[in-house]
């Protein structure tokens, strides 16, 4: 692969064409924050959090569909980036309801851990609160809508990994909702392989085995990532 | 003996219907695509006036396509309808030059004598109310649109009148 030169936060960097900004940080120990992005799944720019400035462009681009490109001039942690970050997370919080003290994802949660790292100490916008749905008819998993941040992991993972596309959006704007088949609750889906791989990406207290309690909950996006990389490797 | 789980994508639709035939015939003519997934909609919405279910569990069984895409579609655009829209269709411009001229007081005697709201269908179906932002005809405040018919500077006096003379309820 050919390769070409990119600067990225003063660091001149030598990369091979067609890698993802978001890809060239990670492996640069530049960090960036994301939600919706899972190695092994197609990158949708859902959450808007890898947000970068390139100069030259007066917009600012998603890292992680937007491909580097010679002698592209990137700041990745500038003031005005930070604020934005910042704002897109609180917006996450004021649209549904997390309450992480009675989640039962509270401590190993991604949300959570962004709240954290972006320095989000309240919000400033006023809460929706939302009425929305618990869907416990799975005899396997629960989906709770409450805690969804519509990263849409669970879709791409079920229809592009697992195959079996169970999963589908419904609506507009705030009134977005994660649907099985037509709208149906989970159990009564005719798709679904109960295969769990959507409860293990889910980077939220949304999706989650029956059988957990509060604050219980563990999830492995990394099992998906992997298995995605074997698949890849035998074929 | 092996239990199946119920589908509710078995669903029959009465094979002479017209609009049944229309839709299959579409679906043929689009080569089975799944892609032709909006086009084939729109043939049905044509066809029903809206999207009943059991018409959306056909079109997935015959294209083959996931429901979760099919019912994704229809929520998304706001063209299809998963609820009818009545037999006679009544639109009344609430944009801002409609608005002053007094639509809300057309739509207060629409529901005076129909008991409708906007977004509502009558009981027996025969007539539903809308409101859209600005129909582009803004020199013919307020406008409506009866029955794809657009009526211009209509009064409160009028409008009962109008929709009884155009679609025949209410008579």
């Amino acid at each position: 692969m050919p390769k070409i030169s990119v600067k990225i936060d003063d660091k001149d960097l030598e990369v091979e064409v067609g890698t993802t900004v978001l890809d060239v940080c990670r492996a640069n120990d530049i960090d960036i924050p994301t939600m919706c992005h899972l190695k092994g799944l197609v990158d949708v720019g859902a959450c808007r959090l890898c947000l970068v400035e390139v100069e030259g462009t007066s917009k600012l681009l998603p890292s992680c569909t937007t491909k580097v490109q010679a002698n592209q001039v990137i700041h990745t942690q500038t003031d005005k980036l930070k604020k934005y970050r910042r704002m897109i997370t609180e917006l996450f919080f004021a649209e549904r309801n997390h309450v992480c003290s009675v989640c039962i994802a509270n401590g190993n949660c991604e949300l959570q851990d962004l709240g954290y790292k972006v320095g989000m100490e309240n919000v400033r916008f006023p809460y929706l609160f939302q009425n929305c749905e618990v869907d416990s008819s799975h005899s396997k998993f629960v989906m709770d809508h409450n805690r969804c941040i519509m990263c849409t992991r669970c879709v791409r993972v079920c229809s592009d990994v697992e195959g079996a596309h169970n999963w589908g959006i419904m609506n507009r704007g705030y009134q977005v909702r994660i649907i099985a088949d037509f709208n149906v609750p989970w159990g009564d889906s005719t798709t679904c392989t109960y295969c769990g791989k959507c409860v293990d990406v889910c980077p939220t207290g949304a999706l989650w085995n029956k059988d957990a309690t509060q604050g219980s909950m563990q999830k492995y996006p990394q099992a998906v990532s992997d298995l995605v990389e074997k698949r890849e490797m035998k074929s | 003996m092996l239990k199946t789980k119920k589908s509710f994508l078995d669903v029959e639709l009465p094979k002479s219907d017209p609009r049944v035939k229309l839709i299959a015939a579409k679906i043929k003519k689009e080569n089975y695509r799944q892609d032709a997934l909006i086009e084939i909609l729109h043939t049905a919405q044509n066809a029903y006036g809206y999207l009943p279910m059991n018409v959306l569990a056909f079109i997935t069984r015959e294209l083959k396509v996931p429901p979760s895409r099919v019912y994704s579609t229809v929520t998304f655009y706001h063209f299809f309808s998963l609820k009818s829209k009545g037999d006679h269709t009544c639109l009344v411009c609430t944009g801002t030059a409609c608005y002053v001229k007094g639509a809300q007081a057309l739509l207060d005697e629409i529901e005076n004598k129909f008991h409708i709201k906007p977004g509502q269908v009558t009981p027996d179906n025969q007539l539903g109310v809308q409101t859209a932002r600005c129909i582009g005809a803004c020199g013919l405040a307020p406008a409506v649109v009866v029955d794809d018919e657009v009526k211009a500077k209509v009064t409160a006096a009028q409008i009962n009148n109008i929709i009884t003379t155009k679609t025949g309820v209410g008579a």
